[in-house]
């Protein structure tokens, strides 16, 4: 199947582009998803051995992708520990 | 505040509506320049007694405007995605308010140090003074110190709102039963005016907002006088 595709896109080398951003698209939907699967706080694949992990969040923990003006490591944590 | 007849955004009031306005500016620039270049084209291809019946592919070309409009996209995207970030950071507030919106009027609580709440109802067309806003002044202002971060809590007590201040580049939907945060940094001192923005009523159009930034003392005086008057 591949060697079907590389042989037209020798003859409509203008598919290229097409093939680089329909990819990409679908590569960084992808990886939301798996970042949603494995990241957020409110999902638990083990529910042995981590059942709740919305119990565990600390104040500077990042949960955004990407921070423009802050460095969440740097946060103050003038809260009681429980 | 807006002026009549006006076409762009109110003089921004804090950083974050900056970048907005020149994220608009980028935006709106290569907007102008694609749609003249496409009613050239239409233009020409419509006043033209040339006629072609021979080309039947181009590769070239196909590449090429299929490259051309992705960077413009990512050019779009990114400045915008950087922004929605930005305004996600509640970095460190000095000062927390909740505004509740009302049928019809906003009430807002100042509760870091004491008790502090009032209402804001529009001041009536009649009662105005000269040089004040139709149907944008409140009797009591929401007053904040300048130059200092401040998370607003928004939510509604009977139906929905929305707390929205245009210059300062925040809305946020007042919805009851649950609270909304929002935070905002003001870069200048003055008055800002906003309106409800999700449709609540009979008098709807007739509970505006107006933010007033003032320097740290006379913040400081003002919510001293407004708790003795309560």
């Amino acid at each position: 199947m591949l060697l079907t595709i590389r042989k037209q896109l020798k003859s409509h080398p203008a598919l290229i582009p097409l093939f680089f951003f329909i990819g990409g698209g679908a590569a960084m939907s992808l990886m939301y998803l798996a970042r949603l699967g494995l990241r957020n706080p409110d999902v638990s694949w083990d529910r042995k051995n981590n059942p709740e992990p919305w119990n565990k969040l600390s104040p500077n923990h990042q949960y955004k992708f990407f921070t423009v003006n802050m460095d969440y490591s740097k946060l103050k944590k003038d809260r009681p520990d429980f | 505040m807006a002026h009549p007849s006006q076409l762009g955004f109110q003089d921004a009031a804090s950083p974050v509506m900056e970048e907005l306005l020149h994220f608009h500016d980028h935006t709106l620039m290569i907007v102008f320049l694609i749609s003249t270049l496409v009613l050239y084209i239409i233009v020409a291809m419509v006043t033209t007694k040339l006629t072609n019946k021979f080309i039947l592919d181009s590769q070239e070309i196909e590449i090429i405007w299929t490259l051309l409009p992705a960077m413009i996209l990512i050019l779009i995207a990114l400045p915008s995605l950087r922004i929605l970030y930005l305004m996600d950071e509640i970095n460190d507030p000095h000062l927390t308010i909740k505004a509740m919106g009302h049928q019809w009027y906003w009430s807002y609580e100042y509760t870091d140090y004491e008790d502090l709440g009032f209402d804001s109802y529009m001041v009536p067309t009649q009662d105005l003074n000269p040089g004040q806003f139709r149907l944008l002044e409140t009797d009591h202002r929401m007053v904040i110190p300048v130059d200092s971060p401040i998370r607003v809590l928004v939510s509604a007590d009977d139906v929905l709102h929305s707390w929205a201040v245009p210059s300062l580049g925040i809305k946020m939907d007042a919805v009851p039963g649950r609270l909304n945060q929002t935070a905002f940094i003001t870069s200048r001192p003055g008055v800002f005016y906003g309106q409800c923005s999700e449709i609540c009523g009979a008098n709807h159009s007739f509970m505006p907002i107006v933010v007033e930034a003032v320097p740290l003392e006379h913040f400081e005086n003002w919510s001293s006088l407004m708790l003795e008057d309560a």
